[in-house]
């Protein structure tokens, strides 16, 4: 809410001189140089890995003179790759320097540009860059006499394949998912956005994970001070880990205490790219599925990627149906509440001396009565998710149709009451977006509270309180629930129907975006000209007389 | 270095500020936590469903409990008394759901209501002496039916319009209606069909509005027409049956706050005809000749568009009324229904009949006073000089609704003659 | 001014609709045919009328200083000291106006929905609500007001299009009235009306945060037109369906068309309750506004950067005010009064305002 809104400034960010490094003994050798002698490079990375069940040392002879050693961590790379393209290439000399050996002199040049058979090899003279090659699970070779080393992106880390995404399946669409590794990840985007506009710039936060991360955006498409601005941010974030995208979402977002989710994530690839064209800039982390999206509004929270894919008439009933669900998950508990303590009136007579019936036994007031049951419907839905699969499923028919039952039989809850949190619970599952339903999931529960103490007028004063949270919050300058405010009639058409693709011809407007246009005018032109029938049987009739 | 410092203390001091401050908005919204003053639960509420009110002899005062006011002093109110009776829903005995509907069967041994009666010198007074017994809260927000005996209309019912106007539980939409004899009597009934005896009331009334039997006439229309200045309000008239069934006898008219008379069933029809109100729902005799020709037609659709003029200093009102009929049954084979110019005669016939039975209601009501048509709400609203001088009040108005002359332009038409040929 | 030019001309107008209608809708009809019987739609159109020329006034002088404040540019025309007394009413008066929305509010939520909650209770909500959203700056502010209207308009015409089911036209004519009150009682009653629209006074400060000040006038128009015509069509709703008799014997006779109204279907059986809980949110945007307008402007006649503390320390104040009259036919003579004099700040100062700076051609840079 607004009252909290303001104590951003409470945490200063400590100033950078403060805090030691978390590696004190790696930062001692940065730039520092390689003098050219094996021995002092043994040393130092000895030093700093050697204590690693994991980690390899091998000692060769380049071309059978020149002694070399090469690193790594034994389970981080791909071995079978070390011996056949740097062991095997490295030991033997190639065939133009069979017969008289390289010069000494050449010899960094001849190594790099005729034996190693490695694509992704770079040359380092930085003792530190060298360790953190190694731990990245690159190979690292040092010639003795070179005062540079090689550095061979051997790394090979398992990973799972790809999977269709769990948490956000269509039944039209692509069926790809983000898997953990970011290389993978960024491969599946840029399959989908083949233009050279595409950028992906990375840069390393956290201080002992050394996470890579990727911003993506397109150039000329989104605007410039937006990837500023994401870049400012994500600088500024100095952490001990990165393990999730998760982790950098509560440093980058504009408010940390609002219940609302400003950054989107997700695990589709295909919604990365459609954000990317609509001026959006993705985050990824490496070891996290999930890419974030900056900046937020309300809207993207209950749309799904099927919303585009298939016809809009269905489509903008069945996202109707969703915003209806979502409004349900809010404030159905809460309006019940107040109707049953407070304005019986309001329902047909005939109902209210049924509902009255059906509460005679209930003990509770219905505010006790509603949150005792709303609280036991987090807890089956947590118990749910936690249970192993082939529990999860029978414990939550258990749950809710037992459970349900039995209180209603045993005189606990009325029966009604088992209706109205049912159709809560459902609705909150129909917003596609996680983190933006548990949000308003547990909004309602002030909202009760408030219907417990002054009935509608309590319920309206909670949602105004709400709402205003909501006009207030900005993602990235973004007014939250744009387009609807700051009204933006072009954006509209995106916010509770979904028109057809050809009518939302421009990108959304409040992303300021450089290049406006997403469908040619010429295609909005062909779009809304009459169809040629081809195959019109009365042509047709010619021919089978003839016939 | 020592301003950025001091920049840096102002700044925790800001938010410490703002943190305690917080706090303390906080902390002034637990008392609010505390007091949940209105929330009454339904089923703590005893939901009045129908009140009736029947005049009662002011001797019956010794058996009143001295509740709002102790006898023998000045609190005394004296005046004449009623008697109320309440229908309260009993929580529990109305099965949630069609399903289990009646409990097994025995549904009129078990009734579904509570009905209780108390005397009072008012309505309040008459509503605490029951609070004082009952141990849920009276709730009115519920409240469908009020019935009113005939005695206690023709002795005004001003105080009752009072109280239910000043109550904000009560709805506009509840129907209020006289009866013939005692009003607690109605709410005693256990009619079969409805598992709530007063909602059979209401959908009593509700379908006849439907099917046209009586104009939509809510309490808050009654008491709309009763406070215009030229109109005057009438609720309908019932009378128990023996199968404890209802049966609309007619329209109780009322000269401001009191009834002055009634009319019979059929007339509701001719009023409703005056004012060209739709559905049309009643059936009438229209006899060509002798008796064995005598075929029943029933209006589908009516309008009717008054005017008015001043002549001789007098407002003359000519209303223009217009009839569509079907033919539904004729008495018997006599009369063959297969020309055109026969049915425009039945039109003509039905035509003289309701000029007849038109005049003789509004002779009716002029010697009552009591302009239910609102003839005068037109003088107001058309000839409002005529009206600054000459009426300005609803007094006036009903001194001079006697004297009004009123034509009648009748036309019929019958339309179709159901499924039969001839 | 720190914050970009934001705010465009329908949000403009938007925050003008969502301020003027407030609950001054609920007796609004009563005050109507007081003044004029079955005249009372007339008698509104007419004091829609007057109460545009304060809106007129308003923009013609912000239009004239358009990066300024009432209170900025009241100090540029006529001196310091006199442009702080005079801002200095304009406040006191938007504070009392804060306080008696609050306070008849209040009421109408004890009399109808909630009679045993202390009043106390049911004001401070309100102002609290309204104090916590004035601690954002003028875009949101616009924001609010803009995601609110639709919200105001939607139900208000629901209610009127399902009651025009018993309306009757008879009860409209004539409509000039019956002339049963005299011409005090009518011009008595055209200010009353007037007065409810002054809330409006608010574009005073919004002026200066428009994208384009010059089309302050466009959106008073379109505020006045939109909310006027709401005005009208809610008096022509209630006179319609009740008769302006009937109407005399109704404390609050815009509740009590939504108690004579049912949805279809009778899926709710009245709308009494669920038109008052709506109309928390015109009352909310209404108080909003006020608050909002004599916050900033005293954090502006004391130069403070940041309005936000005051919004806090000036609550209890704004409460006392609201807990001073005794009952409310009392509340209703105090607002009545209040209004009427307000006519007087809202009309007559910027009137004075405004002829003062064009006989001393003062102006403000355009920029």
């Amino acid at each position: 809410m607004p009252l909290f809104r303001r104590r951003r400034s409470l945490k200063k960010k400590a100033p950078p001189s403060n805090a030691a490094p978390p590696d004190r003994r790696l930062e001692e050798v940065r730039h520092t140089d390689m003098s050219g002698r094996l021995e002092e490079v043994v040393r130092v990375i000895n030093g700093l890995l050697g204590d690693n069940d994991d980690f390899v040392m091998r000692e060769l002879r380049i071309f059978g003179r020149h002694p070399a050693v090469i690193f790594y961590y034994s389970n981080m790379v791909d071995q079978a790759g070390i011996n056949s393209d740097v062991l095997k290439a490295l030991m033997y000399p190639p065939p133009q320097f069979r017969e008289e050996a390289a010069p000494r002199g050449r010899l960094k040049e001849v190594i790099l540009c005729d034996a190693l058979h490695h694509t992704e090899v770079k040359l380092e003279s930085d003792l530190a860059s060298l360790v953190e090659g190694v731990l990245r699970g690159q190979a690292v070779i040092a010639v003795d006499g070179i005062d540079e080393a090689y550095v061979v992106n051997t790394r090979s880390i398992l990973k799972r394949s790809i999977d269709t995404p769990a948490t956000e399946q269509v039944i039209r669409g692509p069926r790809e998912g983000f898997i953990e590794l970011l290389g993978t990840n960024l491969s599946l985007i840029r399959y989908r956005l083949q233009t050279c506009d595409l950028r992906i710039k990375s840069m390393e936060l956290g201080r002992r994970t050394q996470s890579k991360v990727a911003i993506c955006y397109l150039e000329g498409v989104v605007s410039p001070d937006l990837v500023k601005e994401v870049n400012r941010r994500l600088s500024q974030v100095d952490i001990d880990a990165v393990l999730d995208s998760g982790y950098l979402e509560q440093y980058i977002e504009d408010n940390h205490y609002s219940p609302f989710p400003q950054v989107q994530y997700t695990e589709r690839p295909d919604k990365v790219v459609a954000n990317l064209l609509e001026g959006r800039v993705a985050i990824m982390v490496d070891g996290s599925p999930l890419a974030l999206l900056v900046p937020t509004v309300f809207n993207q929270f209950y749309q799904t990627v099927e919303d585009y894919t298939e016809r809009f008439l269905l489509m903008s009933a069945i996202r109707l149906a969703r915003l209806v669900a979502l409004v349900f998950s809010l404030i159905f508990p809460s309006l019940y509440v107040s109707i049953i303590s407070f304005n019986p009136e309001l329902i047909p007579t005939e109902f209210a001396v049924a509902v009255a019936g059906g509460r005679a036994g209930v003990p509770f007031p219905a505010i006790v009565e509603v949150l005792v049951m709303e609280v036991s419907m987090e807890v089956l839905r947590e118990a749910t998710i936690r249970l192993p699969q082939q529990v999860g499923g029978a414990l939550s028919i258990v749950g809710v149709l037992v459970v349900g039952q039995a209180a209603v039989a045993a005189g606990f809850a009325s029966p009604i009451t088992v209706v109205i949190i049912a159709l809560t619970t459902i609705g909150s599952f129909a917003t596609p977006a996680y983190n933006a339903a548990l949000a308003l999931r547990l909004l309602r529960f002030p909202l009760v509270i408030m219907a417990g103490i002054f009935g509608l007028y309590g319920v309206m004063i909670g949602l105004i309180l709400i709402a205003n949270h909501l006009l207030s919050l900005k993602s990235f300058g973004v007014p939250y629930l744009s387009p609807l405010v700051p009204g933006n009639f072009q954006g509209m058409k995106d916010l509770i129907a979904r028109a057809p693709l050809w009518w939302m011809w421009r990108r959304p407007s409040f992303l300021f975006t450089g290049d406006k246009h997403r469908v040619d005018e010429s295609t909005i032109d062909y779009v809304q000209k009459p169809s040629n029938d081809v195959l019109d049987p009365l042509k047709f009739k010619e021919d089978r007389k003839e016939r | 270095m020592g301003a950025r410092e001091a920049g840096g203390s102002d700044l925790n001091a800001r938010a410490w500020c703002k943190s305690a401050l917080a706090l303390i908005a906080l902390l002034s919204s637990v008392p609010l936590l505390t007091g949940c003053w209105d929330r009454l639960e339904i089923e703590d509420r005893a939901v009045v469903l129908g009140i009736s009110v029947d005049a009662i002899d002011p001797s019956e005062a010794e058996k009143e409990d001295e509740i709002t006011h102790l006898r023998g002093s000045y609190l005394e109110p004296g005046g004449s008394m009623i008697r109320l009776g309440v229908q309260i829903a009993v929580p529990g005995r109305i099965p949630l759901g069609p399903g289990e509907g009646g409990g097994s069967g025995q549904g009129s041994s078990k009734r579904t209501v509570w009905v209780m009666d108390v005397p009072g010198y008012t309505i309040d007074d008459a509503l605490m002496n029951l609070q004082q017994q009952l141990s849920g809260q009276l709730f009115f927000g519920h409240l469908r039916v009020i019935v009113v005996s005939e005695s206690l209309a023709r002795k005004g019912i001003q105080n009752l319009n009072d109280y239910l106007r000043r109550n904000s539980q009560l709805r506009r939409m509840a129907w209020m209606m006289v009866t013939k004899g005692k009003a607690l009597d109605l709410m005693k009934s256990a009619p079969e069909l409805e598992r709530v005896p007063t909602l059979y009331l209401m959908s009593t009334m509700d379908s006849a509005v439907r099917m046209g039997k009586f104009p939509t006439n809510y309490v808050g229309m009654y008491w709309s027409r009763a406070s215009k200045k030229g109109q005057e309000g009438f609720l309908p008239y019932v009378e128990m049956k023996k199968e404890q069934n209802i049966e609309l006898k007619g329209m109780a008219y009322f000269k401001k706050d009191r009834m002055v008379g009634v009319t019979k069933p059929f007339e509701i029809a001719t009023y409703m005809v005056i004012k060209g109100l739709n559905p049309a729902g009643y059936r009438a005799f229209v006899r060509l000749g002798n008796p064995e020709r005598t075929v029943m037609v029933y209006a589908t659709s009516r309008k009717s568009k008054i005017n008015v003029d001043i002549r001789n200093g007098l407002p003359h009102f000519d209303v223009n009324i217009f009839t569509e009929l079907n033919l539904e049954e004729k008495v018997s084979n006599e009369l063959t229904v297969n020309r055109s110019s026969l049915l425009r005669e039945v039109g003509k016939q039905n035509e003289k009949a309701l000029l007849s039975s038109v005049e003789s209601l509004i002779e009716q009501t002029k010697q009552a006073h009591s302009d239910i048509f609102g003839f005068g709400e037109y003088v107001r609203a058309m000839k409002p000089g005529y009206w600054r001088t000459h009426v300005k009040s609803k007094e006036a108005w009903q001194e001079m609704y006697p004297r009004i002359t009123v034509d009648f332009h009748i036309h019929s038409r019958i339309r179709r003659i159901g499924m039969k040929a001839r | 001014m720190a914050e970009a030019r934001q705010i465009t001309t329908i949000q403009a107008a938007a925050i003008l609709i969502s301020t003027i209608i407030g609950v001054g809708v609920l007796p609004l009809p009563l005050f109507a045919v007081h003044a004029a019987e079955s005249g009372a739609p007339f008698i509104t159109f007419i004091s829609a009328l007057v109460a545009m020329a304060s809106l007129v006034l308003v923009s013609v002088l912000g239009m004239r200083f358009p990066s300024q404040t009432i209170g900025q540019y009241s100090e540029t025309i006529i001196g310091k000291w006199p442009g702080r007394i005079g801002s200095i009413m304009v406040i006191a008066f938007f504070a009392i106006l804060t306080s008696l929305a609050a306070r008849e509010f209040g009421e109408v939520v004890i009399t109808a929905v909630l009679p045993r909650t202390p009043l106390e209770v049911t004001v401070t909500v309100m102002l609290l609500l309204a104090a916590i959203s004035t601690r954002n700056n003028i875009t949101t502010f616009a924001y609010i007001h803009f995601f609110y209207f639709p919200l105001l308009l939607g139900p208000a015409l629901l209610i009127t299009v399902l009651a025009l089911k018993n309306a009757d036209t008879i009860n409209l004519l004539p409509i000039w009235g019956n002339g049963n009150i005299g011409i005090k009682g009518t011009i008595d009653g055209i200010l009353t009306i007037a007065s409810l629209f002054q809330s409006a006074f608010v574009l005073a400060i919004v002026i200066p945060s428009m994208r384009r000040p010059n089309r302050a006038l466009r959106a008073s128009i379109w505020g006045m037109v939109i909310s006027g015509g709401l005005y009208v069509t809610i008096v022509l709703a209630t006179v319609s369906v009740f008769g302006s008799e009937e109407i005399k014997n109704l404390l609050w006779p815009t509740l009590e068309l939504a108690k004579a109204t049912s949805l279809p279907a009778n899926v709710l059986e009245r709308l009494d309750a669920a038109f008052l809980a709506v109309w928390v949110t015109a009352v909310f945007t209404t108080l909003f506004s006020t608050y909002f307008f004599t916050v900033t402007e005293l954090g502006n006649l004391f130069h403070l950067k940041d309005h936000k503390m005051l919004s806090f320390f000036l609550l209890p104040i704004v409460f006392l005010v609201a807990m001073l009259p005794q009952n409310i036919l009392q509340m209703y003579e105090v607002i009545r009064n209040i209004g009427q004099m307000g006519l007087i700040i809202t009309i007559g100062y910027p009137a004075f305002l405004l002829i003062i700076a064009w006989v001393r051609g003062k102006r403000g840079d355009r920029t």
